[in-house]
């Protein structure tokens, strides 16, 4: 009776977030983030980019989320800031942020019941983000080599959307780790 | 239910995903404390309201969160253009 569950979502509590904003084209901007993160803002329209504990997803055509696991958020803004030289900016987001893995045969569904987003694999594949409407509310949604979702949203919401999840995921077995 | 190509996710969205951000192509007036009443309530309220073409803002909200431009007739509800702020408008609506 023990089928493996179609939806499986797992919370990442240990990362960090840094809203950066600033010219896309500027190297002095992608040097510091490449300085301090270990990568490169992606400059492609709802794309990402990953190093080994980061992550910088493209929210706008001057704006970023960094995500760090493990590190400390005002240390990473900090760092950030002491790299930066040039009109730009870095904001701590740490507190307004929550980031789930949604993994499992099912992921895509649930995914696709809850935002008019089209997240076929054909037109979301690995690499692209997008931020979206996700329930009643917002998200950030991010396709992953290994087939799974990292999703991003507010804090504020986690309660609401972590019960939206788990209703739109009965239906498919769902793991809650 | 409109399907509106942002031009800066250069993406085609649902219209969930917008807002309706008024008429475009309004200057500010240079220096307001100059108007008279009639010409700041102008300003603020008179709009050109056409039948047919007309051009407007929007905001990605659930997206991007950028403002851009939209040529859309209002007998059709067709989306006829889109165009960034700080672009003109195209002359015909050719999308
Ligand atoms: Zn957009």
């Amino acid at each position: 009776m023990s089928e493996p569950p179609g939806v499986v979502c797992r919370e990442c509590p240990d990362r960090v977030f840094a809203n950066v904003r600033g010219d896309s084209g500027d190297l002095r901007l992608r040097r510091a983030v490449a300085q301090v993160a270990g990568l490169d803002l992606p400059r492609e329209p709802g794309t990402w980019n990953r190093a080994d504990r980061s992550r910088a997803y493209w929210l706008g055509p001057d704006e970023w989320l960094l995500v760090v696991e493990g590190d400390d958020g005002l240390a990473l803004e900090e760092r950030l800031r002491d790299a930066l030289d040039g009109p730009f900016s870095v904001a701590d987001v740490t507190g307004a942020q929550v980031q789930l893995e949604l993994s499992g045969p099912d992921a895509g569904k649930v995914l696709q019941k809850s935002s008019p987003y089209d997240f076929h694999p054909r037109k979301f594949p690995p690499g692209r983000c997008a931020q979206t409407v996700f329930s009643k509310t917002t998200a950030l949604v991010a396709a992953r080599e290994d087939g799974a979702f990292d999703v991003v949203f507010r804090r504020s919401y986690a309660d609401y959307l972590m019960r939206w999840l788990a209703d739109a995921a009965a239906e498919y077995g769902y793991r809650l780790e | 239910m409109f399907r509106i190509h942002c031009p800066h996710c250069q993406e085609v969205r649902s219209e969930e995903e917008f807002s309706y951000a008024g008429e475009a192509h309004i200057p500010r007036p240079a220096d307001p404390s100059s108007l008279s009443d009639a010409e700041w309530g102008e300003y603020l309220h008179t709009r050109t309201n056409p039948r047919g073409p007309h051009r407007e803002m929007w905001v990605h909200t659930a997206g991007c969160r950028r403002y851009f431009n939209v040529l859309r007739d209002t007998v059709s509800y067709e989306i006829l253009a889109v165009y960034r702020v700080g672009e003109m408008p195209p002359e015909r609506g050719e999308a």
